[in-house]
């Protein structure tokens, strides 16, 4: 079997989740009036905040918990979630950034051979589950990492998982099942 | 006539000539009997046999020795209880109409849950005719997941149908999810859903479905002869051995193969009436119709009678 360290895997992170809190009651009316780039949903009891720079859309609770959704690297959410906390500062909370965390990296890669996915879920049973009715991917639950990885048939893998490096060890885990299961030409 | 010997203590029957026998009974004739000289010591003994005799062609519904509902011991625990009925008399009804005694008395309400899924289970069973072992294994899933509560918040009726999509798999008859999805009323989404977290609960996993699984079912239905259908199940296979179609549904390329079968033979269908019966879309058909048709000669049975040859089939 090939190792992993042959092939250069473009890992794409397409997404990161992160959560954070201002430790003051947020008025989202105040927010939803004055504030820039905003929409309020009161139905829903939130604000969203969406910025430019890292481009970045926030839900922001009354309670001060904010979910920051849409940044392409953890630097990128950390920088986007301060940017933020400093907006709804300028509109006059008692803001004070504390507990960031990210929550969920979602990334896409492509790998360079097609592959054959009921071969695949019958050699990984239990952990792999492929319904064809219900989704075309096969799913992949990698219990220690706390990672999920999509296998589609066309060799793209989509991998979600709490931070960047479980991301990058859920690829290089699963690399050698998928390339046991490739479609080659024969 | 032997009798109880009186006077003693303990009333014991026993044979007089044999005192240290162990009397058998008989309870047919309601005897005891000394084995060793055949003296019928005790007699009138209670006779625990059926009061009537009951013959198997006889109305089943009322069978005159029972004296209850048919225990359920695998799914029930037990209900021995007793419920009054609505009233037949006059006598039964008090002023105003209303009948007296109402309130039949709530059996085991800690299964009533379980109990009425058990009827929405047969009720939809029932709608696509299903054997009853099918019934049966639906129920001990639903009993299984039930008392493991982990699914508690769920809709029973969600449960109760995606038990019902695992008791098909598991039995080698699966039923597509929209087929379960016309007899229940819950959304292929929700079933899904309940299908994934029941999975888990109870970890089991099920078998991949294969397109054969459904062919007979799809072809009776539209009314296909038997030739129609061995060569659509020879063609769906074909395919997806070639792997011509990756990544579809094997509901879909079933669907394609029967097209593209009965295209060939006399009884031609259309996309439409296949999709109705498959649950497929006709646009679906057409594209998994549009991978498998470059190979088509390949794909049929080599013993399959041609009414339309192979380049003459439609191209869509």
């Amino acid at each position: 079997m090939e190792p992993s360290n042959d092939v250069a895997l473009d890992i794409i992170v397409s997404n990161v989740v992160s959560v954070f809190r201002t430790r003051c009651h947020l008025n989202l009316r105040t927010i939803g009036l004055e504030g820039s780039n905003v929409i309020y949903k009161p139905e829903e009891g939130k604000v969203l905040m969406k910025l430019r720079k890292p481009r970045i859309t926030a839900s922001i609770w009354s309670s001060g918990k904010i979910i920051c959704t849409g940044a392409t690297s953890e630097e990128e959410a950390k920088l986007g979630a301060r940017r933020l906390a400093r907006c709804l500062q300028k509109i006059g909370f008692k803001v004070r950034f504390s507990d960031f965390k990210v929550v969920n990296v979602l990334a896409v890669c492509s790998l360079p051979f097609q592959i054959r996915l009921i071969e695949f879920t019958k050699n990984n049973r239990p952990i792999a589950s492929y319904e064809p009715e219900l989704h075309p991917a096969a799913s992949y639950r990698i219990k220690n990492l706390r990672s999920t990885v999509q296998v589609f048939s066309t060799g793209s893998i989509t991998v979600t998982g709490p931070n960047v490096q479980s991301v990058a060890s859920a690829v290089e885990q699963i690399y050698p099942l998928l390339f046991e299961c490739q479609k080659t030409r024969s | 006539m032997a009798s109880t010997s009186r006077g003693d203590y303990i009333p014991k029957v026993q044979c007089p000539n044999h005192p240290e026998a162990i009397l058998v009974e008989d309870y047919r004739a309601g005897d005891m009997i000394c084995p060793e000289c055949g003296l019928v010591v005790g007699d009138r003994v209670i006779d625990v046999g059926s009061e009537w005799r009951t013959f198997t062609n006889e109305k089943e519904t009322k069978d005159p020795s029972r004296v209850g509902d048919a225990q359920n011991p695998l799914l029930n625990g037990g209900d021995l209880t007793t419920m009054i009925s609505k009233g037949t008399g006059a006598a039964s009804f008090d002023e105003f109409g209303n009948s007296k005694y109402q309130n039949r008395r709530t059996m085991s309400s800690s299964d009533r849950a379980m109990l009425n899924a058990f009827k929405e289970i047969t009720t939809m069973a029932d709608r696509i005719n299903l054997p009853r072992n099918i019934i049966d294994r639906t129920n001990n899933l639903f009993k299984q997941v039930y008392e493991q509560k982990s699914l508690k918040g769920r809709s029973n009726d969600a449960i109760a149908s995606a038990c019902l999509y695992i008791a098909c798999r598991q039995e080698g008859v699966p039923r597509t999810f929209k087929e379960i999805c016309a007899v229940s009323r819950i959304s292929k989404k929700e079933i899904g859903r309940c299908f994934k977290l029941i999975l888990k609960a109870l970890e089991t996993s099920v078998d991949l479905i294969t397109t054969g699984d459904f062919m007979s079912r799809f072809c009776s239905n539209l009314g296909l002869p038997k030739q129609v259908q061995m060569a659509a199940t020879y063609i769906a296979r074909k395919a997806v051995e070639l792997d011509l179609v990756p990544g579809r549904s094997p509901i879909s390329v079933a669907a394609a193969a029967i097209y593209m079968a009965s295209q060939a033979s006399a009884e031609k269908k259309t996309q439409k009436e296949i999709g109705d019966i498959a649950g497929v879309a006709d646009v679906t058909i057409r594209q998994s119709y549009r991978l498998i048709y470059p190979r088509a000669a390949d794909l049929f049975p080599a013993d399959f009678k041609f009414d339309t040859p192979v380049d003459k089939l439609p191209q869509l």
